[in-house]
């Protein structure tokens, strides 16, 4: 008997068979798919804008009288 | 294609030879089993994913999944490895009996141990080759290493095996 041989002998004893194969197949098949992931409301990115030049506006003239009274 | 048949293309790509690698990781055939379904599962679960690669991209999430859930089995096994050991060294209680069929299983059984005792590289490059039938190429693309490099591996495991053969048939042959 060849060494080919042996080592053949014993890969046959480890290999998978189609039988358990298929089994495994339909164990996961059969696992229900992950859902899709649902996309959390948000705002539009022209909202953000907004809201930050109106943010930054507020706080350059909130401020204008402090400079004024300094100059 | 729908998410099912796609599935089952990429399972019936890749099953045996991930098998193969995780014999070869594990050195055992059912916990390779249970592992090769732990892979699959987290492909089924990945499929949004995993199918939009190219193929050769697949293969090597495929295998990096294989090489991540072998690493932790192997951890949760360390906690039983004395008792393994220990039941390992257990003597037969009885003698076998000397028939062809049972010469064949033993002979096999010693082809098995030799295999575990290999250095992990070369039983899983073994492995792949003779369980899963692949080409050098084809397990250096698995494994991410030269084919080259796969060639020298296999050349040492068979040399060990031969090694061990050789002292398992000379007392044998001395009787």
């Amino acid at each position: 008997m060849s060494l080919d041989d042996d080592i053949a002998a014993w890969a046959a004893t480890v290999r998978l068979d189609d039988a358990d194969a298929a089994t495994i197949f339909q164990r996961i098949v059969a696992t229900p798919a992950p859902l899709a992931p649902v996309s959390a409301p948000r705002l539009d990115p022209s909202w953000w804008q907004r809201y930050t030049a109106d943010f930054t506006a507020r706080m350059i003239s909130s401020t204008r009288p402090v400079r004024m009274a300094a100059a | 294609m729908d998410r099912e048949a796609e599935f089952s293309r990429l399972y019936e790509a890749h099953r045996v030879a991930v098998h193969a690698y995780l014999v070869g990781r594990t050195a055992d055939r059912q916990s390779a089993a249970d592992l090769l379904q732990d892979v699959f599962l987290r492909v089924w679960q990945h499929m949004e994913s995993v199918s939009g690669m190219p193929d050769d991209q697949q293969r090597a999430w495929v295998f990096t999944v294989a090489r991540n859930l072998s690493v932790d089995a192997h951890r949760q096994s360390l906690a039983l490895a004395g008792t393994v050991a220990a039941l390992a060294r257990e003597p037969a209680s009885q003698p076998p009996p000397a028939s062809a069929m049972v010469l064949a299983a033993e002979r096999v059984a010693v082809v098995g141990e030799a295999i575990r005792r290999l250095p992990e590289q070369e039983r899983v490059t073994l492995t792949m080759a003779a369980a899963g039938e692949m080409t050098s190429a084809q397990i250096g693309a698995a494994l991410g290493v030269p084919a080259g490099t796969v060639r020298y591996r296999l050349s040492m495991a068979r040399h060990a095996l031969a090694e061990a053969l050789d002292t398992y048939d000379f007392p044998r042959e001395k009787q």
